[in-house]
């Protein structure tokens, strides 16, 4: 019982950082239909920066991580403005050759210039068991991913539904032409949501890393990417809500399904991968997502 | 363009055969040079440090075309984007592993396994490839192709794949006696000017003959496959697929079955995966989940755009191109202005990345449509029948067809033109 | 594709405007367009003045809704487009709503996801005032059933509620130029009647200036002041509507009297 309890635990706190990147995935979606493949190196860099800010400038953990996602939401104001914005959003396939592009630059930049040995994170959360219970243990890492998930969901749900850029942000969404006859800018309205998209990355790798019992290097998010993606598509790819409820379910099968069924541990990316598939299959829109319709 | 090419050659005609059968030369010349030049012939130098192409890197890089040849058929010519030839390129490799180092089988018998086997998996893989589409396949691929060195590593396959250690094959491909190649390299190397290129004057030893034969032969294979390949695409299941990548509905509504298709062009892909997967084992000794992970699938994505997506000779260049660029850059230890510090990490892949970044800005079509917009100044093949000029399918019918250089282009497009 | 097969046009009535003031608020002269090689507008001259509602007929294909998205902005286009006096022929589409023009597309371009109060409030994107509240209350007034159902999704209301939702949205950003593109389309008879009604009201309480592009002559002549009729990207007549309504030629054509 205590196993399956710290196993829970465990889930919920590696389906945290899932549902972060996927939310972050979901951003670029909702806007664009676009899946951004180097999602995952933007966090990583993301969280490289907050390394160095925290250690080798000394900044305050949670300064550091704030100020590491405003610089990674600037530098990839800066590659939408230039690599992405001149290409017809429309077509997707030299966007995805320009995000594959990214990926491969983006991972040996980091390897470059900071080689590959994993280096230890600061953590960001009290170490130590919020509540104990006979031998199962509720980490307060455990309850600040997943307050950090809850807290993230609540901004940028603010953010979309109050402010008018969020206003804009939904509008393009919704039907580029029409929001381009009320007076919206595509183009910033698009990069703002690749600014907000790679923060958000950001934060999700630091609260990944930020426990002792992983590190930070430059392939960290690979197959973290694989497993975000299955979230953000299980929860449906425009649906910020269900990114989160995909991002826990994930971590939690990987955590409690995969031990329980027998599957060795390494297989658990080839669970999330099934998952993948079969909501792919079987229902495209995801748990919330809304369905597409196909014109011809 | 107004400015006829230098060269204009009409199909059918003895000059233009002549032009071909030099061409055919040129490439046969070529395959020798790279083959018994291994001493110092392609070595490429540049500030201090000194970069071998040798056979077994160009055996290598035949692995590579090999497989992008299968990303071709599946994405390049249906429009299925496939994130996940390096599965297949791993399991052609670890297949003939086994077979060949188990078993004793010879190399080129394991493909009677390889390519029924990934053929097999390829039309698994393409059903629900049916369903899904565009960007979602190209998720669902990548999450296959990140699980193959999982899978591999799984302790129940054990006895089969030696788990971490990598599975050794050592068999060699020894060229057979009545091959003279002591006779050929000594000759070569008698020659005046050029002969200090072609070894020593003591023959070759029996690695560096191994090599030479091995090249050779899988030479010969990759030929077969591009010429089957080529085959295929010019047919009229070739114009099926090239009819669903371009307009699925349209495709259908004529008739042309996606599923039949579609499956078929994932079994065609992920065969050619394994075979490259053969090769690449043939030549290393040795395969190892670690180099099957799905980078190497991005890789071959990589080689698929920057050599030119949907044509033949892109698989070439791209298969050189992902081949060498990252082992050239991770031995150079000199480049000006970059500190050395920087050279030893991963430069290849910083390059690669680069490169298909800039590529989709300036051109989208690839290496190819380069090496194609140059050669078009120099030389121009005309169809056998002027009629054909007149359903090129431009379209533009105020444009006259003969100066029309669109018109031309399309008839020298790669995919229906005989000089891929 | 030149096709010059669009007959001359015949020499039109002088316009009388039953307009205010009588300046123009839009000009148009030797508008030309198309999409991508494909040219569909041949050089075509119009204006609209202050307070008219001008009304462009035309059969399937003639080049009505392409006029309306070159004037907007949407497509490539060349030729002269002045509003009230300035020259707008180079701006791109979100510019002209900062210049007063207000475009409901066809199909309406509802924004189906966003709430039908969102989708007011997306209509009033480059206002800052603080009356953006009070607009939205009027025009609940004008169309009851959109306040009804302000949280619900736009995408889930009938096409007729659809329409009424565009043309709010695109008053919020309180224009001086409407242009409305085929608002009948798809939409049962007896609904446009009453949409038709409306936009007259519309006009004569506010003076809004519209331009409108429709298949259905019969209704757009009822509240227009003008009319043209274009034919193959070009102008085949022009009048005042009740001259319009009469003549024969456009009765058998698109009346199908």
């Amino acid at each position: 019982m205590e196993l399956f309890l710290n196993r829970i635990s465990d889930g919920l706190s590696n389906g945290a950082t899932y549902a972060l990147i996927a939310m972050a995935l979901v951003m670029i979606f909702k806007a664009t239909t676009l899946i951004n493949f180097a999602q995952g190196e933007f966090a990583m860099f993301g969280g490289f920066i907050v390394l160095v800010l925290a250690t080798e400038r000394g900044l305050p953990m949670w300064i550091a991580v704030v100020v590491g996602m405003l610089i990674s939401a600037v530098l990839a104001a800066g590659i939408e403005r230039t690599l992405i914005r001149p290409f017809d959003p429309a077509d997707h396939l030299p966007l995805v050759i320009i995000t594959l592009g990214l990926f491969l630059a983006i991972n040996a930049i980091a390897g470059i210039v900071w080689r590959f040995d994993p280096r230890a994170f600061p953590e960001l959360f009290p170490s130590g068991n919020a509540l104990q219970w006979k031998t199962a243990t509720l980490s307060w890492y455990t309850v600040g991913t997943v307050l950090t998930v809850l807290v993230v969901a609540g901004a940028l749900t603010l953010l979309l539904n109050k402010t008018k850029v969020g206003l804009a942000f939904r509008a393009v969404s919704s039907n580029l032409e029409s929001s381009e006859l009320v007076g919206i800018k595509v183009g910033p309205t698009l990069q703002f949501g690749w600014a907000i998209a790679a923060a958000v990355g950001t934060l999700a790798v630091c609260v990944f890393v930020g426990t002792p019992i992983r590190q930070l290097e430059p392939n960290v998010m690979v197959t973290g990417l694989i497993f975000a993606v299955s979230a953000a598509a299980l929860g449906g790819l425009d649906s910020l809500g269900g990114a989160i409820i995909g991002g826990l379910a994930i971590g939690l099968v990987q955590s409690i399904v995969v031990p329980y069924a027998g599957i060795p541990s390494e297989l658990s990316l080839l669970a999330a991968v099934v998952v993948l598939m079969l909501v792919l299959v079987f229902k495209p829109s995801g748990l919330f997502g809304t369905p597409a319709v196909e014109r011809v | 363009m107004a400015t006829t090419p230098r060269f204009q050659f009409t199909q059918g005609t003895t000059s233009y055969k002549t032009y071909k059968l030099l061409g055919y030369a040129l490439l046969v010349l070529v395959l020798l040079i790279v083959a018994l030049a291994y001493n110092d012939t392609g070595s490429i130098t540049l500030f201090d440090n000194d970069y071998k192409i040798s056979v077994p890197r160009v055996t290598k890089a035949i692995s590579f075309m090999i497989a992008i040849l299968g990303l071709q058929v599946v994405a390049g010519f249906t429009g299925q984007l496939s994130l996940g030839q390096g599965f297949f390129f791993g399991t052609g490799a670890y297949i003939s592993a086994w077979l060949v180092g188990d078993h004793n089988w010879p190399w080129f018998a394991t493909l009677l396994v390889i390519v029924p086997a990934c053929f097999l998996i390829g039309l698994l893989f393409g059903l629900p490839a049916l369903r899904i589409r565009g960007l979602y396949l190209a998720l669902v691929t990548l999450g296959l192709a990140a699980v193959f060195p999982s899978l591999i590593l799984l302790d129940v396959l054990e006895p089969y794949t030696a788990g971490a250690a990598g599975k050794q094959a050592k068999s060699a491909l020894v060229p057979p006696s009545w091959l003279p190649l002591d006779g050929i390299i000594d000759g070569l190397h008698s020659l005046p000017l050029v002969g200090d290129f072609f070894g020593d004057g003591e023959g070759m030893s029996s690695k560096e003959e191994q090599r030479v034969w091995t090249f050779f032969l899988m030479v010969v294979l990759a030929l077969v496959c591009f010429k089957m390949v080529s085959n295929l695409i010019k047919s009229r299941p070739g114009r099926a697929i090239r009819a669903i990548r371009d307009n699925e509905t349209s495709a259908a509504v004529n008739g042309i079955s996606l599923s039949y298709y579609k499956t078929m062009s994932f079994g065609v892909a992920s065969a050619l995966g394994g075979v490259g997967g053969m090769v690449y084992v043939a030549e290393l000794g040795i395969a190892s989940s670690g180099d099957f992970t799905q980078l190497l699938s991005i890789l071959f994505i990589v080689g698929m755009v920057v050599g030119g997506v949907g044509t033949l000779s892109g698989a070439v260049i791209g298969g050189l191109v992902i081949a060498f660029v990252p082992d050239w850059a991770s031995s150079t230890q000199n480049f000006p202005g970059v500190p050395e510090r920087w050279l030893q990490g991963p430069t290849g892949g910083l390059i690669l990345g680069i490169l298909l970044i800039v590529l989709t800005f300036v051109l989208p079509g690839g290496i190819i449509a380069g090496v194609r917009q140059i050669k078009a100044k120099f030389v121009r093949v005309l169809p056998a029948r002027p009629e054909l000029l007149a359903t090129a399918g431009v379209g533009a019918s105020t444009m006259s067809p003969l100066t029309d250089e669109a018109v031309v282009d399309a008839i020298d497009d790669p995919t229906t033109s005989s000089e891929s | 594709m030149s096709d010059s097969s669009a007959p001359a046009a015949p020499s039109g009535a002088p316009v009388t405007s039953g307009s205010s003031s009588g300046e123009l608020v839009l000009d148009v002269k030797g508008l030309k367009g198309g999409y991508g090689q494909i040219q569909v507008l041949h050089g075509l001259d119009f204006h609209v003045a202050d307070g008219e509602i001008v009304v462009i007929l035309g059969a399937n294909g003639a080049g009505k809704t392409t006029t309306l998205r070159a004037v907007s902005g949407m497509i490539g286009r060349s030729g002269s487009v002045k509003l009230r006096g300035k020259e707008i022929s180079s701006a791109k589409a979100p510019d002209l709503v900062h210049q007063g023009v207000a475009h409901v597309p066809q199909g309406r371009g509802t924004l189906p996801e966003l709430s039908v109060e969102d989708n007011l409030r997306v209509g009033a994107y480059i206002r800052n005032d603080k009356e953006i509240d009070a607009d939205i209350e009027r025009w609940f007034d004008v169309y009851p059933v959109l306040r009804e159902r302000k949280n619900q999704r736009a995408g889930s209301l009938s096409g007729g509620e659809q329409q009424m939702l565009a043309v709010s949205r695109a008053l919020m950003s309180r224009p001086t130029l409407l242009l409305l593109d085929e608002p009948s389309l798809g939409l049962a008879p007896i609904i446009v009647a009453d949409l038709f009604d409306r936009f007259a009201e519309i006009n004569k309480e506010t003076g809004m200036t519209m331009l409108v592009v429709e298949q259905n002559a019969q209704l757009a002549l009822g509240i227009a002041d003008r009319g043209y009729v274009i034919e193959s990207g070009a102008i085949f007549t022009e009048g005042p509507a009740d001259e319009l309504i009469n003549d024969d030629a456009i009765r058998k054509a698109y009346l199908g009297v």
